[in-house]
């Protein structure tokens, strides 16, 4: 099978087993692989309401027909479980080289079941796969873990590890890899320190055949060459995705001070020119990627940051910046470090801390229940608390369970200011002034995402998707249209990036990762003869997979929705006044279902499940 | 017929971050050829191989308190606008 060991890797922790499983085509092609594997996976075989921090949670680390070549992202992996943030179906994507490295053992997949009864970390060769003792493991931040086991090791080891937060069962503990890479999203580090797993490490060099190596070599060439020639990710390269920062400030869809506002006033201090001027000391790019989008940071004062685990990308830089406002470069750097020592998402993180200081100026939340003074935008107060919840320390150790269970426990009207959907915190978006990514992050399978359908900013111009029908351009604050859009980009740029794998940088119009180019890259790698239209309606199937997990798990219409406080207009700035009202939302909710061929409810229907070859669960 | 221009997060290697630019011009092409006086280099980036406004780029038309997108370059700006140009981003 081209584009495949064919084999999935089985590892029972309760009963230190290990088995091997065949792959046949028709689920390679009805799934592809990496997030289509994980959740087909999930769904077949974890019954409903198992707790996600149990031993019959399962932990599916997924790779897919790209992932052996070197090409734009795709040699990255997807981890699927049973989030313990949602309790609905989770996965996080980890860029790098870890689905490569994951092939080159003999493995599509791997599944880890059960739980080991001290922790353990394993050991995966192209020749062995062993459960070995991680005694002196435990307890260390990923950055020593790395240390060690790299020293353990022969030189080419890739590590996958945990840090204190994901053994303390912090429910949106990430995964590192390596300590640059991190699977941030939907608490896959709780799962993996609930299975008493502090690490994976992987080498091998099993091939996996390719069908058309010339074709697909000519291919990659083609993109890199227009990648790098045709201007449309010259800013992307330059600045990272800290080009982000300046344009969302001014076109006010920038979360500030936990949603209240959607501009920060200290923009300069905090933007890409200013983290390029005071921090940047380099870039950093998966492999085969000419982009090279990752920043590395450097600083001695006040806060000594090592370059040695990356730097932050937008996504941390707004929710440890503005979100908390805090406008201090080295201080939000200093911060992501922290959180990747430790193993914590740095979305989920931020917006955490955002609720805990809206709870304190509210005076919900005393500086006796919070054991410090917790204000706005202090560097000190927030390097604390981060310690504090991924240690389970004190008020960390509420918070360490997210916004959603938080605010329950804490009650007092503070359920108002907690940033989510479906218990997972907000990206760093303000839904208000992009309609469609409002509507995304209400009805994304996994909560809040803001890698769930392509952002609004990139269809106000014409031609910006003709593949998908997208040629006259549609303003982000608009609703028309927009239910269709998010559909049909989930599909694409949700789902279908994590099966492939690729990277979804490169996909954003006008970038030249076209549509057709990654038909054409499938199936050269695979051999198959996949249209544009099969390839959507895989796509189309997987979510919808990932929805009939979650129904199964008793979700339903009631889930789809946004926090009241998007119903209130944004004080100022560029999408001053704009709103998400429930009506509104209900109104593109019901527009959406029919799109998807879901009920009222919804519930995929009988005839979109046997339109997608689906099973009701 | 005094135009302001900012550049955001883009074209740092031109030398524009945190500069405000004033020109005068009647149109986002006469913008952009005015700029590029002061800026050499700045039209090849901004305008396309097909003679249009580069898809990667965004020109944020600001006029008195209405905000709204130039996206042709034979977009009319008047004296007292203000012209920031971004990339268009895509999600972080």
């Amino acid at each position: 099978m081209y584009g495949f060991q064919g084999t999935m890797l089985i590892v029972d922790l309760t009963q230190g087993k290990v088995l091997t499983e065949k792959l046949d085509e028709r689920f390679t092609r009805n799934h592809i692989g990496g997030v289509g594997f994980g959740i087909r996976l999930l769904y077949d075989r974890l019954e409903p309401g198992v707790d996600p921090l149990s031993p019959e949670n399962m932990l599916v680390f997924a790779s897919g027909p790209l992932s052996a070549l070197g090409f734009m992202g795709s040699t990255g992996m997807s981890i699927v479980s049973k989030s313990p943030l949602t309790k609905l179906i989770g996965d996080s994507d980890l860029r790098g080289s870890f689905g490569r490295d994951l092939k080159s053992c003999g493995y599509d997949a791997l599944i880890v079941t059960g739980s080991a009864k001290s922790p353990v970390y394993l050991e995966l060769t192209d020749g062995s796969v062993q459960i070995k003792d991680a005694g002196d493991l435990w307890g260390k931040t990923t950055a020593e873990v790395q240390s060690i086991l790299s020293r353990r090791n022969e030189k080419g080891f890739r590590i996958l590890s945990i840090g204190p937060a994901g053994e303390k069962l912090v429910k949106y503990a990430c995964i590192s890899g390596d300590v640059r890479f991190f699977a941030g999203r939907l608490g896959m580090g709780a799962v993996m320190g609930a299975k008493n797993l502090k690490a994976i490490v992987m080498k091998g060099e099993k091939e996996t055949p390719i069908a058309d190596p010339q074709a697909m070599k000519n291919l990659m060439k083609e993109i890199h060459y227009e990648v790098l020639h045709d201007g449309s990710c010259d800013t992307l390269s330059k600045y990272g995705t800290w080009n982000n920062t300046g344009p969302s400030n001014l076109k006010g869809t920038l979360p500030t001070k936990n949603f209240q506002r959607t501009t920060f006033d200290e923009i300069d201090q905090i933007d890409g020119d200013a983290m390029l001027s005071r921090i940047s000391a380099g870039d950093r790019t998966c492999p085969g990627c000419p982009i090279g989008c990752r920043r590395v940071v450097k600083s001695e004062q006040p806060y000594r940051i090592s370059p040695q685990y990356g730097g932050p990308q937008y996504e941390t830089v707004a929710a440890l910046g503005p979100t908390v406002l805090l406008a201090d470069a080295v201080a939000i750097a200093k911060a992501n470090e922290l959180c990747n020592l430790y193993g914590l998402d740095t979305i989920s993180t931020g917006v955490t801390i955002a609720f805990a200081m809206e709870c304190s100026e509210k005076g919900v939340l005393t500086d006796k229940d919070l054991g410090m003074h917790l204000k706005w935008g202090d560097p000190e107060g927030i390097l604390q608390i981060i310690r504090m919840i991924a240690f389970r320390e004190g008020a960390g150790d509420v918070l360490a369970e997210g916004v959603k269970r938080a605010s329950e426990n804490i009650g007092r009207g503070s359920e108002e200011w907690a940033m989510h959907v479906k218990g997972l915190e907000i990206p760093m978006h303000d839904p208000r002034g992009k309609k469609g990514i409002a509507l995304a992050y209400a009805t994304a399978i996994k909560g809040a995402d803001h890698e769930s359908a392509m952002h609004d900013d990139v269809f106000e111009r014409e031609n910006a998707l003709p593949e998908l029908g997208y040629v006259k351009p549609m303003g982000r604050k608009e609703y028309q249209g927009k239910p269709l859009l998010v559909k049909k980009t989930q599909d694409l740029w949700g789902i279908l990036s994590d099966a492939l794998p690729i990277c979804k940088f490169p996909m954003a119009p006008p970038r030249p990762l076209k549509p057709n180019r990654l038909v054409s890259a499938l199936n050269f790698v695979t051999g198959w003869d996949v249209s544009l239209e099969e390839f959507l309606r895989v796509g189309e199937r997987i979510f919808n997979l990932g929805r009939l997990f979650n129904v199964r798990e008793g979700a339903d219409r009631t889930l789809d929705m946004l926090p009241n406080r998007f119903s209130e207009p944004t004080p100022g700035g560029a999408s001053a006044g704009e709103t998400i009202t429930k009506e509104n939302l209900e109104r593109m909710l019901d527009e959406y279902y029919d799109h998807r061929g879901w009920s009222k409810d919804g519930v995929p229907t009988e005839e979109t499940l046997k339109r997608l070859e689906l099973k009701a669960p | 017929m005094a135009v302001t221009v900012r550049f955001v997060s883009v074209f740092r290697d031109l030398g524009v971050s945190r500069r405000l630019f004033v020109v005068e011009a009647e149109t986002l092409e006469k913008t952009i050829d005015e700029l590029e006086v002061q800026i050499p280099g700045l039209k090849e980036k901004l305008v396309d191989s097909h003679g249009r406004l580069h898809p990667a780029y965004q020109v944020i038309h600001t006029k008195g308190n209405r905000q709204g997108l130039c996206s042709k370059l034979d977009c009319p700006i008047a004296d007292g606008d203000e012209i920031v140009i971004t990339p268009l981003i895509s999600g972080g």
